[in-house]
């Protein structure tokens, strides 16, 4: 007994002597404050057919996904040609071992079913290394036609999934299409997804057409027509290519529109006996409300995304700087200060920042600015840069892209809001004043 | 003597002597050899100068100059286009950062502050990896690996077998992002010393020795009554006590450099390029139970809090984070075993905020 009684003391006392040492040390704690900034690498075999006629489309669907994943900069394909594991069946289980052989940290697997005109995608997403599904999980159905639209949806899904926000590849850009050489340069509007494929032209090129734009949900545009010979605002039913002129009064010009985050309302410009200034206009009513009262060109308005302010140009200060108002007009606060001259401001959907074009010495630059003017940045350099847009989730940036000399043409870059990823988007032609919808529904 | 009775037994062989084959002149050439080295007389009064003679031409077409170019119009040269690799300066100097506390003057400056940081050379390039050091990028043939390595080949000639290996390099790295404003951008003023070296200050004059107070004398521990804790401890172990398995934390901590290995570890696989703008405003801490071969058990890497974010900024930090400590813990951390105790449970906090500066 005695000794029993020893043992259990002495281990008593152990115990105790463990619990002071654990509340004294706690576990090892660490900072980690640098890490890497690297494309992740993820792997997305080609669908499985489920079905005979779905063999093409579970190709090109993978494809189209990996592409938007890709192009962005972001992640990086794992090629097929090392893949270890073949996936044969959708619900078969995941073997993470292949995977995280070839560093594929993420994982996409899909089935697509074709029934007569019908289109079924699903998908699933993994963490490799974690060894779990992803909460993305999705089933698409839609006309055969419409198979880009399915993969863009996937690779948005996978892309929210992994990111932590939007994504903007089931979206589209309406344009104004150049052909032909500088001097008998041919204009029209044309609109395509947002990685050039389904180009539609909505207008023809016998009349110069300007800054196109689109609503908040993406079924109209507003652009700039010099069809009577002066500047005249349209605005255009994308469905159904319908298109009306917007009047604002006979010997006035009117340019640079600009939905309201409401739809309903536009804001844009107007010279009238050699001075330009900002005006709103109600589209059902036509009723119309000045916004600025100055001797000087105000000009590129663009709203903020809770439609409560305004950011503009205006050389009101003897040269060409950014200034916001209240959306309903009154005293507008200069955000510019850099040297060179700021124009297109355009206020990011996140509404936290500001996309501009800057000259200075003799070079165009896309950049960004918080609202209030502060932390600056260029994220290009070029002969002619100019005309940023917005993507829907804020994260990228396209713009015009002009080059120099008697050959040079008018393309379309787009550009990581970091600065990084710059690349030129694909168009059968010349393309300028590019405007990015919002996702579609 | 000596030498007449032993010199017979040492044979001495004749020195070696070089010889040199001259060829010999006569007194008249030598002469005209020495007349030659004399310095030539130089007339005072200046010689006429000649009519130059009508030049004949010649018949040697190797003689020849070579025939006058032919002149054509040169094709218009398209005025060539601003090269985009150099961009303009920034409009305002950048404010020069300084340290925010300058080295003491006492203190023998850091040689390595010395050193440029950069070499003029190494101007920022676009590379698809930021990480904290920037690497240059490998060559074409180089596998893409963490660790550096040179090529083995087979060598014909060699009697013992050889193991072939690849060339190995790290990936090319910035250690900022480089866009097309930015480009090639302070490459000279990076190469510039970071810290100017200051002159030594006069040594101090010894300080007199200072009282040791009667109450820093070392006192004998007190013994610390540890009847309650026993106590405590035999009813709670009686009682089933539920902290039998809580980490026991003994011996030797890590050191500085052992805790600083671990951190550089996480952070090559830390990585934030993927992020949100929200998440990238987020720290999470993150909690994680290592094996003793430094594997983390994955099942318990859990998020125990979040600062500066959403809920849903911090899912995405954290799943970053996670990513990081599995990926690169799959082959164990590098800990000293014999600490054990002081590295089972770890906390890692993942703060991003100078990951959004880059």
């Amino acid at each position: 007994m005695r000794k029993i009684l020893a043992a259990l003391l002495i281990g008593a006392s152990a115990l105790a002597g463990a619990g002071t040492a654990a509340a004294q040390t706690g576990p090892l704690r660490i900072e980690i404050d640098q890490g890497v900034i690297e494309p992740l690498p993820y792997a997305v075999p080609d669908f499985v057919p489920e079905t005979p006629s779905a063999a093409e489309h579970a190709a090109q669907i993978a494809r189209v996904v990996a592409a938007d994943l890709s192009g962005t900069g972001l992640f990086r394909e794992v090629p097929a040609s090392a893949h270890i594991s073949k996936v044969t069946g959708f619900d078969d289980p995941v073997k993470f071992a292949d995977w995280k052989a070839v560093n594929a940290q993420a994982l996409i697997t899909g089935a697509v079913s074709v029934t007569g005109n019908r289109l079924t995608v699903q998908f699933r997403g993994y963490d490799v290394f974690a060894e779990k599904e992803l909460e993305s999980a999705l089933q698409f159905s839609g006309t055969t036609g419409g198979w880009r639209r399915m993969a863009h949806k996937v690779a948005d899904a996978i892309y929210s999934e992994i990111t932590g926000e939007s994504g903007y590849f089931d979206s589209r850009v309406v344009y104004v299409s150049e052909s032909g050489p500088k001097n008998d340069r041919r204009k029209r509007l044309a609109i395509m997804d947002y990685d050039g494929a389904n180009v539609q032209y909505l207008t023809n090129s016998a009349s110069l057409v300007l800054a196109p734009r689109f609503s908040p949900t993406g079924d109209r545009v507003l652009y700039t027509s010099y069809e009577s010979g002066f500047p005249q605002i349209h605005v255009l039913d994308v469905g159904q290519v319908q298109r009306k002129i917007l009047s604002s009064g006979d010997g006035t010009m009117s340019f640079a529109p600009r939905f309201a985050p409401d739809g309903r309302t536009i804001v844009y410009s107007q010279t009238q006996g050699g001075n330009t200034d900002l005006f709103s206009m109600d589209i059902s009513t036509g009723a119309k409300r000045r916004l600025t009262s100055a001797p000087s060109i105000e000009t590129a308005p663009s709203f903020s995304p809770d439609g409560s302010h305004v950011v503009f140009e205006s050389d009101r200060s003897g040269s060409q700087q950014l200034y916001v108002m209240p959306a309903s007009g009154g005293e507008a606060r200069r955000i510019s200060f850099g040297q060179g001259r700021y124009g297109t401001p355009v206020w990011s959907p996140r509404g936290d920042m500001i996309a501009f074009t800057k000259q200075n010495k003799g070079r165009f630059h896309i950049g960004v600015m918080r609202t209030d003017g502060s932390e600056e940045r260029l994220l290009t350099a070029s002969f002619l840069d100019e005309g940023p847009t917005w993507a829907p989730n804020g994260r990228v940036i396209m713009f015009t892209r002009e080059s120099q000399g008697s050959a040079g043409r008018a393309l379309l870059y787009s550009v990581d809001v970091t600065g990084r990823n710059l690349k030129p988007v694909k168009t059968p032609d010349g393309g300028s004043d590019p405007a990015w919808s919002p996702l579609q529904k | 003597m000596t030498w007449v009775v032993f010199g017979a037994w040492f044979p001495s062989e004749p020195l070696p002597s070089n010889v040199q084959q001259v060829a010999l002149i006569s007194a008249e050439q030598f002469e005209k050899l020495s007349q030659q080295r004399q310095a030539p007389q130089v007339s005072p009064e200046p010689a006429p100068l000649l009519e130059p003679a009508a030049v004949q031409p010649v018949a040697d077409p190797a003689s020849q100059p070579d025939p006058a170019p032919e002149i054509t119009q040169p094709e218009p040269v398209p005025p060539a286009e601003p090269d985009p690799q150099v961009t303009d300066r920034p409009d305002q100097p950048p404010e020069p950062e300084l340290p925010a506390e300058l080295p003491s003057a006492t203190e023998e400056p850091d040689v390595s502050s010395l050193v440029p940081l950069v070499r003029p050379d190494s101007a920022p390039r676009p590379v698809d990896r930021v990480a904290p050091e920037p690497v240059a990028p490998p060559e074409p043939d180089t596998r893409i690996a963490d660790v550096v390595q040179p090529e083995v080949a087979p060598d014909e000639g060699a009697e013992t077998e050889q193991d072939v290996q690849d060339a190995t390099a790290r990936e090319a790295a910035s250690d900022r992002i480089v866009t097309e404003e930015n480009e090639g951008e302070d490459a000279a003023a990076t190469a510039a010393p970071a810290v100017s070296r200051r002159p030594k200050a006069r040594p101090a004059r010894p300080q007199p020795e200072p009282q040791v107070a009667a109450a820093a004398q070392p006192t004998e521990p007190e013994q610390a009554d540890t009847s309650d804790a026993v106590a405590d401890a035999l009813a709670e172990a009686l009682a089933g006590g539920a902290d039998v398995e809580a980490p026991e934390p003994s011996g030797p901590p890590l050191t500085l450099g052992e805790k600083d290995a671990l951190r550089v570890e996480v952070s090559r696989c830390w990585n934030v390029g993927s992020l949100s703008t929200a998440a990238l405003k987020t720290t999470v801490v993150v909690g994680v139970s290592l094996a003793r071969d430094g594997k983390p058990d994955t099942g318990s890497i859990r998020m125990l809090s979040s600062t500066g974010g959403s809920a849903s900024a911090a899912k995405q930090a954290y799943e970053a984070a996670r990513r990081a400590i599995i990926r690169c813990g799959a082959k164990g951390f590098q800990l000293p075993p014999e600490k054990y105790a002081q590295w089972r449970d770890i906390e890692m906090t993942f703060n991003p905020e100078r990951m959004r500066i880059k």
